[in-house]
């Protein structure tokens, strides 16, 4: 049983995903059904309930309501982290990458949105630690999730012991790296930095 | 977004093709390709040259359509019209724009082996497909 699913059901997933996963920006009603991909009713019925509990705010242009995520309500970064690290982020890039999960040995996001300052457009920095791994086929993978988010991922790729050894060296942009905030996709980092 | 809508947003102009300046480019684009596959030079040449190779290249098939930018993600980002390449190979070339950027602007110098090795191979799809363009 994922996360996701035990919470919440899959139209309300796919509503969160888009307006918690993109909290600062506006939606129309028919981008969400659109984006959404289940029935029309089904998308009016979870913005209606999540507007009625203050998580969404709606405002009325011409004929045509506007979502956006409520930034002031009480639970609204704990949302926009559940979004992250359940269906919203963590759980398609697992998914995709789960071709290559034999050959994985960490896999986390670093950047702007594990750090939380991300805005919709920013790109999903994500390391991949494994062997014999080449970019063409974690590019190829994780493709369809960029297009579903609508975002860039934009993979690095070590060998374990280039990783190992470029850490214990204290490279520059690792170093840098490890001493942010990271959203773990797949294996543990024994406190390093 | 097409090619036209591009010129709209003023990514793209308009500009007819050019058989002299089309086949300049593809020479261009094929030297840097082959120098960049000597794995006597340095990495960061061997990077610059494929990097380099990859966007002469793909300004041809550009070109070869009619358009010309100087915005260089965007003419990478076009091959998806320019050229009958996969969307994972063209994403591979914006991927590499964006670390190029990394490491001539913020610093970031990272010998990445697989990187090279995955964008020269991109490259020499792409060589191939322009190189089948007429107009």
């Amino acid at each position: 049983m994922l996360i996701g699913d035990a919470l919440f059901s899959k139209s309300r997933q796919k509503v969160l995903t888009l307006l918690f996963g993109k909290p600062d920006q506006c939606f129309y009603t028919n981008e969400i059904v659109r984006w959404a991909k289940v029935g029309t009713g089904s998308v009016q019925r979870e913005l209606e309930r999540l507007v009625d509990a203050g998580l969404l705010l709606r405002t009325k242009t011409g004929n045509q309501n506007h979502y956006q995520a409520n930034s002031t309500a009480p639970i609204f970064n704990e949302l926009v982290a559940i979004v992250k690290k359940t269906f919203g982020i963590s759980q398609p890039i697992t998914e995709a990458l789960q071709l290559l999960d034999a050959r994985l040995t960490l896999v986390f996001i670093y950047g702007s949105v594990a750090k939380g300052s991300e805005i919709a457009s920013s790109d999903i920095d994500i390391m991949l630690v494994g062997n014999d791994l080449e970019y063409g086929e974690v590019v190829a993978c994780l493709e369809p999730v960029e297009e579903m988010l609508n975002r860039p991922i934009n993979p690095t790729l070590y060998a374990p012991k280039d990783f190992n050894q470029r850490l214990a060296q204290g490279n520059h942009f690792l170093s840098r790296v490890m001493n942010q905030p990271r959203l773990m996709i797949k294996g543990v980092i024994d406190d390093i930095g | 977004m097409t090619l036209d809508n591009l010129v709209k947003i003023r990514e793209l102009k308009q500009e007819s093709p050019n058989q002299q300046e089309f086949d300049a480019l593809v020479k261009a684009g094929s030297e840097r390709l082959e120098d960049a596959k000597n794995p006597s030079l340095s990495y960061s040449s061997r990077f610059d040259l494929s990097y380099n190779a990859s966007h002469s290249l793909a300004l041809a098939a550009l070109r070869a359509a009619g358009y010309r930018s100087d915005k260089r993600y965007q003419v990478f980002q076009c091959l998806a019209h320019t050229t009958n390449l996969n969307r994972a190979t063209i994403r591979m070339f914006a991927l590499c724009h964006d670390k190029r950027n990394l490491a001539e602007y913020e610093g970031h110098f990272e010998e990445d082996e697989a990187l090279l090795r995955q964008l020269i191979k991109s490259c020499v799809a792409l060589e191939k497909a322009v190189r089948k363009i007429s107009f």
